[in-house]
């Protein structure tokens, strides 16, 4: 396949791959961003002071009053983006002289999943007061005072898993007593309702893109996005994922309604207060869009993120709740219909969409060493093995 | 299958270059130095792996040359006979290997990847411009092929602990017929 020098891709190609998969804007500003940097120096550590100084400087820019940045400190977690935590003392508008933990997430030179910022800050700006998110406070889109683009949010208390809980690498395999799950089911449908029926149109979500609804056009962005990214980044062709693709286009489910997508809802990506079991924050918005709610219902039913049961026979969504009560609770919640032929396609999209930033992107930053995290990048590769057969699977199994 | 060795050691060497020798106690002189040790080894096995089966054919080619010398000037008494005797067996099986290895480990690879390409850019196409009694042919084709490598794949890094079921996949000495001796 590497006819074309990926790792020096001339502006020619660039322009080529951007005209032959139309996507949102603002994907594409970070696509082509990351395609004219790709022949620049991969990630070199970097002192914490650097990070302080152009967290100040964002600081400053954004905010313009007093404020003391301290105990700054790396946070470890997440093969995506670097975290520094730090202490700011400031006068926070309306509350008055404090000081607020919080937490810069910056990218490294090139992500395992290349997203924009100020899409995320838009995002998790847009749901404060509709369902639980960390406070987002300011964000450096383009890099402009640190080394790459980043935002600053607040620590949120609770925890991804019960203390005395083992998972594995990636906080997947977290398996929760029965009493916790009790409390936190509900609320995990109810978040998912609040989040697919919010009135996205109120809110300044001006980096997001609405796909034309009774349309195809939502799925067929999808489909270009990830494309284009294998295009970009692929070493090594796989058939399959070259039929995964035809079979995508083929198939592409019509979206009645645009409703805010998550993207990554699951075990593992809220935080919850152990003392009363309630959901305190929902995180990783990075891959959210404005789509189609049978995206986050395929994610969220992947058999992966789930589990069985103490009676070894009843699988449980996210480890939490059955998945037929789940989507019977969703479909009441939201008054929206559940599509299973819509959820099948999902899962393919969504199993697309992880094998291309597994065997893809995973090869090509790992090997040009552009990221904090090139050893676990290179781990997480395993799995798209696994990811790619049920892919496979569900092709064979279409409806 | 794009996880191979030479990638998983660039990935632990920088691991190891960037996080972990900065956070090594400076006064532990042993743990500083073993460090060190398995950095550079990591690095020397990098270099090494490629060239591994070519360095293995270049000293059989060199070793028959030197037996065929040898068939050539000795001779003895029974003893000597005897191991003339069976180097000339032995020579001959070596030359038959070197026959067979022909192509290298990285031909093979090549190959592979050529093969990869030239089948996927088939599938697109057949899916852009075929009819659709070929596009179900080609499906069945692409599927019943990936499923026996994707087990093969599975097989590769089972000790990773993604497989769900374990159980559910061969070991891969089995699947590449290698026997359990």
């Amino acid at each position: 396949m590497p006819v074309v020098d990926k790792d020096r891709p001339s502006p020619d190609w660039i322009a080529a791959l951007r005209k032959r998969f139309p996507i949102e804007k603002e994907i594409d500003r970070v696509l082509t961003r990351k395609m004219e940097r790709r022949a620049g120096p991969g990630y070199s550590p970097m002192p914490l002071g650097t990070l302080i100084e152009g967290t100040e400087s964002l600081i400053r820019s954004q905010f313009g009053g007093k404020c003391q940045l301290s105990d700054a400190r790396w946070l470890s977690g997440g093969a995506s983006k670097l975290q520094m935590a730090f202490v700011l003392d400031w006068d926070r508008p309306g509350q008055g002289r404090q000081k607020t933990p919080m937490v810069l997430r910056m990218e490294p030179a090139e992500s395992i999943v290349e997203t924009s910022r100020l899409r995320e800050f838009q995002l998790i700006k847009a749901f404060e007061g509709t369902v639980p998110v960390p406070p987002v406070f300011w964000c450096d889109a383009e890099g402009q005072h640190l080394p790459y683009p980043a935002l600053v949010y607040g620590f949120s208390e609770g925890v991804t898993k019960p203390s005395a809980a083992h998972s594995g690498v990636t906080g997947l395999g977290t398996h929760l007593p029965p009493e916790l799950r009790g409390k936190l089911a509900p609320q995990f449908v109810e978040c998912l309702a609040k989040i697919h029926t919010f009135d996205y149109r109120k809110a300044d979500l001006s980096a997001f893109q609405i796909p034309e609804a009774n349309s195809t056009q939502c799925a067929e962005w999808g489909v270009n996005w990830w494309t284009r990214v294998w295009e970009e980044d692929a070493d090594e062709e796989v058939p399959l994922m070259r039929l995964a693709e035809a079979w995508l286009r083929r198939h592409m489910p019509v979206m009645d309604r645009a409703v805010t997508v998550h993207a990554d809802y699951r075990l593992g990506n809220f935080l919850f207060t152990e003392h009363d079991a309630r959901i305190s924050a929902w995180l990783d918005w990075e891959l959210g869009r404005i789509g189609d709610r049978h995206q986050d219902l395929a994610w969220t039913t992947t058999r992966a993120f789930g589990h069985l049961a103490e009676d070894g026979k009843t699988f449980l969504t996210c480890g939490l709740l059955p998945e037929a009560e789940f989507l019977d609770a969703y479909e009441k919640a939201t008054g929206l219909k559940v599509d299973t032929n819509a959820v099948h396609w999902y899962k393919v999209y969504n199993d697309y969409m992880m094998a291309t930033l597994l065997f893809a992107t995973g090869y090509r930053i790992a090997n040009g060493g552009k990221t904090h995290q090139d050893v676990l990048i290179t781990w997480l590769m395993g799995i798209g093995n696994t990811l790619l057969e049920e892919m496979r699977t569900l092709i064979e199994e279409a409806p | 299958m794009q996880m191979r060795p030479d990638l998983q050691i660039k990935s632990v060497i920088k691991a190891m270059n960037d996080v972990v020798l900065p956070a090594v106690d400076p006064q532990n002189k042993l743990a500083q130095e073993q460090v060190r040790l398995c950095m550079g080894l990591l690095g020397l096995m990098a270099k090494q792996l490629p060239l591994q089966f070519r360095f293995d054919c270049d000293e059989l080619a060199r070793l028959s040359a030197y037996s065929a010398e040898l068939q050539r000037i000795a001779s003895g008494g029974g003893e000597t006979g005897a191991a003339l005797a069976a180097l000339a067996e032995k020579t001959a099986d070596a030359n038959a290997t070197l026959e067979r290895a022909k192509s290298s480990p990285y031909d093979i690879e090549q190959a592979v990847r050529s093969l990869r390409e030239a089948t996927g850019s088939l599938v697109s196409g057949v899916f852009r411009d075929g009819d659709s009694a070929v596009q179900d042919r080609v499906q069945r084709a692409t599927l019943a092929m990936s499923k026996e490598q994707l087990l093969r794949d599975r097989a590769w890094v089972i000790t990773q602990g993604w497989e769900p079921d374990p159980k559910s996949v061969p070991p891969i000495e089995q699947l590449l017929g290698i026997s359990a001796s």
